[in-house]
Formats: C-alpha cells, structure tokens, sequence
C-alpha cells in the first residue's frame, strides 16, 4: 500500500494515529530499513513469522484503542521458544477480547543498542520541523535534542548529530559499538522528506526509540499521528 | 523582494505627507531630517499649506506636479487611509508608515491595517510599517525617524546594517552607537513595526546584497515568514556575519501532544537551533550586541582558535583563560622561537607562558614586547590585551600609544580590556575615539573573540575561507 493510500485509509477509519504496523509499513515505503515483521492474525502464522524471522522475537498488540502498548501490557519482548509465542498470543487474545484488533505485530528483536529518537512536528512558524536526540522513555527528562526545519539536507543532519550533548555516545563510549553517522543522518534526512512531501497529512511522528547497535539502526517503535 | 526596499533607499524623490508646523512633532523632525540631509528633491505635505524649514507646503499630492519615489506618512490612523488611496492615485509606490495605532492595538487596529493592505494591492505599493521608525541611511541622506536629532543622536556611515521589528529597540541602539567610538556605524537601518507588507526575510534579503554592509545586525520578536528567513539567512550568513536578538524567548511552551517530539517542541528550543544552523549569532542580551559591534565592526577574521593573553595581573589573566575555555576558544602555545625571545627578554619573574603574565612590576614597553612577540606567534590567531592600570610603572599614555601601534595594524583580532577605574576609564575613551575594542572586564573581551571565532569555525564548517570574507576592519 503506498504512503497516500496507507493515511487516507486511516482517515477513513475516522482516526488520526496509525497503528505501529501501519507507521512502519510508512516508513518501509520511504527505504528506511526496519527489522523483520509481519502482522498476523491466527496461532499458525505468529508460529510461522517467529520460526522465519528467528528467535527472540517481540510481539505487539494492534488496536486503535490501545495507544500507551507498553501501559497496557500489549508488548511481550524477547520471546524465545514457540510455547512462549503460544502463550502469549492466548494472553493477548484473552485479555483484549472486547478490544477491536487489527492483528499482532510479531517481529525480530533488536538487540541492545543506545537509544535514540528522530521525531517531526508541525511548528506554527516554520512548518514541519524535525528533531534528533537521545531517545528512550526518559528522552522528555533529558531534552538532549536538536531541531532542523525539513527537508533537511545530510549536511544539516550530519550538524544536528554533532550538536546533541551526549555525542559522546555516539563514539562507541564504554564498549559501546560506535554508531554509523553517515547512516543515521540518512535516516534523518528520510524522515524530514516525509514530513515535508506529506505536509498536509502528517502533524507528528515519534520513532522512539531508535536503536543503534553492532548490527546497525533500527527504528524500534514508530508512530505517525496525522492532521 | 530585494527590489522593494531598493526602490525606497534609491529614491530620487521623498514626499513627508503630515510635515508639521509644531516643532518636536513626529511630522516636524521627519520633515526637518529630508529637508536637511535628503539629496534629491523633498515634498512637504500640510492641508493646510504655508512653509516648513523654508520650503513650500502642499496643501495635498496632487498640488506635487513631480514625480514622486517614495512618500513618508506621518499622518494619524484614521487619515492614513485616505492619505495612503492618494499617494496610490498619485503614483507612489513605496510608503513608509509610522505611525502607530494599526494591528498592535488590536481589533479596531487589525481592521485599519486590512484596509490599507487592499490599498496597497490595488495600487501595487510597497509599504514598510506602520507602527515604526522606518528607514536610517547616514551615507543616502534618508532618515524617517521621528525623533529630534537632540535627543536621538545619529551616528554617522559605517559597515553596519540593522533591521528591527521594534522602533523602541532601534531608536535606542541607534542612539548608543552615536556615542560608541568614532559614531562611524550605520549603513542601513530599517525598522519595519507591523510588517504589513515589508518584513524581515526583505529586509534581510536587501542588507545581505548591499555592498556597503559589513555585518547584519537584527532584533525580532516574531518572524512573518520564518522559513524563508530561514533560507535567505543559510545563503548570506556564508558572505556575511549576522547577529542579533529573538527576544520573547518565553513566549509559547511546547504543546502536550500525542508525541515526545511535540512535547519537546517549545517554540524557542526551535528557534534556537534553526537560528544556529543558519549561522546566525544569537545573542541574549544588549551588552553582547554592542560587544559584537564593536569586534565584527572592526575586527578581522581570525584563521583559527588559538587565542595569546597578555596580562598585567595574574587573576585577570586566569579569568581570561577560564573564559578562552568557556567559549571553546584555545590558549596558544608559542612557538619556541618565540617562546625563547620571550624568556630571554623578560625578567624570570615573569610568567612567559600562555597567559604572559607581566605582574605588577610591568613598564608600557614590556606590553609592545609581549604584544609584538604574540602578533609574530604564527601559532597565535587571536590576541587579548589585558591591563590593570594601577601598577606604579605603567605609564598610561604610553600603554594606550602601544595599543594603538598595534591596533593598526588589523592582521589578526586584537582586543583589549582595560580594567579599575580612573585611568581605565580614559584609557578605554582615548583607545575607543580610533575605534579600538576596549571592553571592562577580561571575559568579555574573550568572549568577543568566542563570537568572533564561533563565525569562522561555522565558515570553515560549511567550506569557506574566512580570508575571502571581508569585515568592517578596513574602515
């Protein structure tokens, strides 16, 4: 489904959040390299993605109604063996019985890495904006982040990266991998190209976290929220 | 865009309509200021006709047979209007309206301010204000502020170009740079109050292509077009350094939105950082501005960060280093044939290191020794003159002869601060009457360079040798 197709649906549906599968199917669209994933909507096929994809897997919750996943415990992590992906989805299908469910959201685990966010927003001045930062759950505690107006060049990216104060981080500080600038900025630069062509669509989008590791950067969770 | 604003300081001809007989009125100074300093041909407006500083009052435009470039209106609210459908009857096309009493005062006000802008359309005029000081040029004779020449004093012609969105703010920079140095400051000022029609990406577009600007300079609350200010700024900022202030830093929070990224959205957090990626220097306070005139508007660019002190007291020059760190600026290490002239020359007393530290038994002609060996330092970018004049042998005139040998030579960025009291005060006004940085305490004098230093390390950033921009040094 193209990017258009995927936020006029959504609208159709009366909502303005897409569900993460939906943000991330968004972001697959514009090249931005996300993990392994699938939506799935029986036992049989969770089974199926969890043995293709690999163990340990994550399993996600799809509903427009549950919006806070990890409040609402509708985010199971590292799911190592086929009775744990049982469970869990018997657990999921029990306790969101009366919820509409548009599937499970069954995916590879990212390993470990340091977290990040690349964010857009709508400003009243200068448009959609886009930010870069430390992410995580305590990234509005830190506020260690940087804006550029979008579209942003890789040149501007590559200068927000560099302007965060825990750059450190990004070296490979304490036995961390050291985090592919060139990489990151690209993905930055994805990101404002979409806030900026879908303008008229797009209010915000939160990929929080993004995490950076030996095996490269992955936007773990995503969510668009439109006009 | 650019074309606009042209139109107004390329005027041949300058019509004030509401020149008052009553002196000290708004209509009376601005009359007074075409009349006295305008080249080309002045028109005074007046319904009620007779003469003004000598010259013929027409009863309206149309008496004016001429054709007319630009008019200033000074004419109250609720006739600017009507004087403004003259003038676009009358062919004028660009307006100045300073008057106050439209948008800012609220409904009544916003409703006055549409009716003019349909003017405006109709007859396809330019229009800066209202609600301002308009436009300042020392060099071009134009000068629409309406505050007498007695309590506003002009500065004269120099490198610097001002646009600001509040009159109050301009009139009072205005006023200092008159008393700051030589007085020798302004290209152009232009001061654009409710921005009905020009606003700051204009006026930013016409001082970055203006040949005789040096340095920009702004002060905004709020921007009317803030991505194209963005973008004009990214482009001129790599030919020349602009500064200023945003001020209303507290105006709006982040809104609680569905997203982190929403929440962290305050309005200033932005602004900040798209103030920075576009090379713009971002200063907090008046002091900073006035510091940033005086070190762009005079100052070359350094080539690097290495920063040479030299010191008469050992606390100044240790605050001085806290400072060289503070502002990401480095001290410099001598090369060593430098180094060992220095420490064959002076006492072993002496500190000889970075900072050079000439204590308390110093004589003048030990700060033209440390200060040349510095100035010679191919290791040294940037040089910081720092005297206590208290200390028993330190002739003071001799002390200000040697800055000003120094001063002159505008190789590389040379400040001074001149620190205690009586001598430190002439020292500072006889170095200032030739335009020599003097600031009242070592961090500010370091922090000067910090900004100074900031702009080149953005240039090189972005591929440009800072040897092909060229300041205000060379006034």
């Amino acid at each position: 489904m193209k990017n258009i197709e995927i936020f006029e649906k959504v609208k159709q549906e009366n909502r303005t959040a897409l569900l993460e599968h939906e943000s991330k199917k968004v972001l697959r669209n514009i090249g931005v390299n996300i993990p392994p994933s699938r939506i799935i909507t029986s036992l049989d096929d969770a089974l199926i993605a969890a043995k293709e994809f690999g163990f340990p897997v994550v399993m996600k919750l799809m509903s427009s109604e549950v919006l806070h996943k990890t409040d609402a415990k509708a985010v199971v992590i590292n799911i190592d063996t086929e009775e744990k992906v049982i469970e869990t989805y018997d657990d999921f299908m029990k306790r969101f019985e009366s919820f509409s469910i548009a599937g499970i959201l069954i995916e590879r685990m990212v390993n470990k890495g340091l977290e990040l966010i690349i964010g857009t927003n709508t400003d009243s001045t200068f448009g959609p904006v886009i930010l870069f930062g430390v992410g995580g759950v305590l990234v509005e505690a830190i506020q260690d982040v940087v804006f550029r107006m979008c579209p942003t060049t890789k040149e501007q990216a590559l200068s927000a990266i560099d302007e965060i104060k825990a750059k450190k981080l990004l070296d490979g500080f304490r036995g961390m991998p050291k985090v592919d600038r060139e990489e990151l900025a690209d993905m930055i630069v994805k990101l404002s190209k979409l806030a900026w062509e879908y303008r008229d669509n797009i209010a915000e989008m939160d990929i929080n976290p993004v995490i950076a590791n030996e095996d490269g950067i992955f936007p773990v969770d995503a969510r668009i929220i439109l006009k | 865009m650019t074309t606009q604003l042209k139109n107004f300081f390329n005027a041949k001809s300058f019509c004030v309509i509401g020149a008052s007989t009553t002196p000290n009125k708004p209509g009376n100074v601005i009359a007074y200021n075409f009349v006295h300093t305008f080249p080309g041909k002045t028109f005074l407006v007046n319904p009620r006709g007779g003469e003004l500083h000598g010259q013929k009052l027409y009863k309206s435009v149309f008496e004016i047979e001429e054709k007319i470039d630009a008019a200033c209106l000074v004419v109250p609210a609720k006739y600017a209007t009507q004087a403004l459908e003259d003038s676009g009857k009358k062919g004028i096309k660009n307006i100045i309206i300073t008057t106050g009493g439209f948008s800012e005062i609220g409904e009544e006000g916003v409703l006055l301010q549409q009716q003019m802008s349909e003017i405006m359309k109709k007859y396809e005029m330019n229009v800066i204000g209202p609600n301002c000081l308009g436009l300042f040029s020392p060099e071009l004779g134009i000068d629409t502020m309406f505050l007498p020449g007695t309590k506003l004093k002009r500065p004269e012609s120099g490198p610097v170009s001002i646009f600001t969105q509040s009159g109050a703010f301009g009139a009072a920079f205005i006023d200092q740079l008159s008393r700051l140095g030589s007085a020798k400051w302004v290209s152009k000022f232009i001061s654009y109050g409710n921005a009905s029609d020009i606003n700051e990406t204009d006026s930013l577009e016409y001082v970055g292509n203006d040949s005789d600007t040096k340095m920009i300079i702004i002060y905004l609350e709020d921007f009317k077009n803030g991505r194209s200010f963005m973008q004009k700024a990214r482009e001129i900022s790599l030919k020349k350094p602009i500064m200023g202030i945003k001020a209303n830093r507290t105006e709006t929070g982040a809104k609680a939105g569905a997203s982190h990224t929403a929440a962290l959205s305050s309005n200033d957090a932005i602004v900040d950082d798209l103030l920075s990626d576009a090379g713009i220097i971002r200063v907090t306070t008046w002091d900073k501005l006035k510091d940033c005139v005086l070190v762009f508007g005079t100052q070359p660019l350094p080539l690097g960060d290495r920063i040479a002190i030299i010191t008469d007291g050992g606390g100044a020059g240790v605050m001085a280093s806290d400072m060289v760190s503070d502002c990401n600026l480095k001290l410099a290490e001598f090369s060593p044939i430098i180094q060992k002239n220095l420490d064959e020359t002076f006492p072993s007393f002496y500190a000889t290191g970075n900072p050079i530290d000439l204590t308390g038994s110093a004589v003048a002609e030990d700060y033209r020794i440390a200060l040349e060996a510095a100035y010679e330092d191919p290791n040294v970018d940037s040089i910081v003159n720092l005297c206590i004049p208290v200390i028993p042998d330190l002739d003071i005139n001799e002390f200000i002869q040697i800055t000003k040998d120094i001063a002159k030579r505008k190789e590389k960025p040379f400040v001074t601060a001149l620190v205690g009291g009586d001598e430190a005060v002439y020292g500072t006004k006889e170095l200032m009457k030739d335009d020599i940085p003097v600031f009242p305490s070592p961090g500010r004098a370091v922090r000067a360079l910090g900004m100074l230093t900031d702009y080149v390390k953005y240039l090189k950033k972005h591929g440009i040798d800072p040897r092909k921009v060229s300041m205000g040094e060379g006034k």
